[in-house]
């Protein structure tokens, strides 16, 4: 079946913007309030969960042939673990600071809805690059938005931003943006998570409303300008016909 | 027949994908089991030397008695010119929300509790566990039986473990 033109950029952006998995299917909400205290444990997070993604998708849409309907879930599930321990042995050897920084949430990457969900819903059917394209925009999706999340957690909760905490191969450096004193350690905290959550939400449901709302007033705009055009068409004919049945 | 078949090829395809992925595992095991275990002992080194300081060095190492349920090794810890500071213990335990490795230090002199330090923390509310009860005890800020802290369950494990090596050092020091 041919592809209409630039598919693939439409595959890869849906991911980001219109079926954002945070912020529009609301999948994913565990790790998200837990792990973005600070945006650079929000970064981790974020790349470990987009390397399981594209991974288990690239070989779910492999073997897509060979799985049968009874093993799919099962065979899933086992595709998905593995590249989950993988990624945490991996993270523990060579990213220890990050390993202590996300603890049992790495291990909870297995049971993220989105990761099953993409397997189920495209990869398996779907092509290789396909399903590769739909599951990094996905994960880049997943990643900015715990990203934007942790923007405003760190920010308002500590003051500052740290960097070199967790990836010890950058120089350490803090960035403090409010003056000491004047932090809301609440964001730092759980309910504080939830409260950024909340707001992020609400503002991405108002600029949906004023958006249907000036697609609606367009809509409705051009169908009382249609009206009107074709009541004037109509004056026009009989005052057309009015005019013939007078020279008559 | 052709079920039989059908059955047969899906057991082969579900047990072919467990055997690829424990092959990964292992294979992935074995590229990190050492570096894991170099991380590991470094994080020992820096939580001793954190409790007693810099100059700090495990002198020596020894597994505890298997009569306790946390307390796993012992280390001797010496200065910088081979003074006996005190003792460190290795400590492990788990509870419904996930694994803690602790090393807790009593010092020599004051034949009293000097600190401890995480060497592995994947409690569900691992942060909160930090913030809220191992720094402030670390700091004297929090007495060790005061557990409400937002993460109850974590640190009545930390007490228990704590007040189990409190056990065992008296034992020592009463020898």
């Amino acid at each position: 079946m041919a592809k209409e033109k630039g598919f693939t950029k439409k595959n890869f952006l849906k991911g980001i913007v219109v079926e954002n998995p945070l912020f529009v299917s609301i999948l994913g909400t565990c790790p998200a309030l837990a792990t973005t205290k600070t945006v650079e444990a929000a970064l981790g997070m974020g790349l470990l969960f987009t390397v399981v993604l594209i991974c288990s998708s690239v070989l779910v849409s492999l073997l897509r042939k060979l799985i049968s309907e009874e093993i799919r879930t099962p065979a899933y599930i086992v595709i998905i673990a593995t590249f989950v321990t993988i990624v945490k042995m991996m993270t523990s050897a060579f990213l220890p600071e990050l390993y202590s920084t996300l603890g049992v949430f790495i291990s909870l990457i297995v049971v993220n809805c989105i990761v099953l969900g993409r397997a189920e819903a495209y990869a398996s059917k779907n092509t290789v690059f396909d399903s590769f394209i739909d599951a990094l925009g996905m994960g880049v999706g997943y990643t900015l938005a715990i990203i934007l999340m942790a923007f405003f957690r760190e920010l308002i909760g500590t003051g500052a931003f740290s960097f070199g905490k967790i990836f010890t191969f950058i120089p350490a450096f803090k960035l403090q943006i409010i003056p000491v004193g004047y932090e809301i350690s609440l964001f730092q905290n759980p309910a504080g998570a939830f409260i950024v959550f909340a707001i992020i939400l609400a503002v991405i449901a108002f600029i949906n409303n004023r958006k249907n709302e000036l697609k609606t007033n367009l809509e409705r705009q051009a169908k009382i300008k249609k009206q009107q055009e074709a009541k004037l068409k109509a004056e026009q004919e009989k005052a057309k016909q009015v005019a013939e049945g007078e020279t008559k | 027949m052709a079920d039989k078949k059908h059955y047969i090829i899906t057991s082969i395809t579900l047990g072919a994908i467990a055997a690829c992925s424990a092959a990964l595992i292992g294979v992935t095991n074995m590229v990190t089991r050492d570096k894991i275990a170099q991380n590991e002992q470094n994080k020992i080194t820096s939580g001793i030397n954190s409790i007693f300081g810099n100059d700090s060095k495990i002198a020596d190492e020894a597994p505890v008695d298997s009569d306790y349920k946390y307390v796993k090794y012992v280390y001797t810890v010496h200065g910088d010119g081979d003074q006996l500071l005190g003792y460190a213990f290795r400590t492990s335990g788990s509870n419904m929300y996930g694994k803690i490795s602790l090393i807790v230090g009593f010092g020599e002199a004051s034949k009293d509790f000097e600190g401890l330090s995480i060497v592995v923390n994947e409690q569900t509310y691992a942060s909160t566990l930090v913030d809220n009860y191992i720094n402030p005890l670390n700091e004297g800020k929090r007495e060790l039986e005061d557990v409400s802290c937002g993460a109850t369950y974590g640190a009545k494990l930390v007490r228990d473990m704590v007040n189990e090596a409190s056990q065992v050092i008296n034992e020592m020091w009463k020898d």
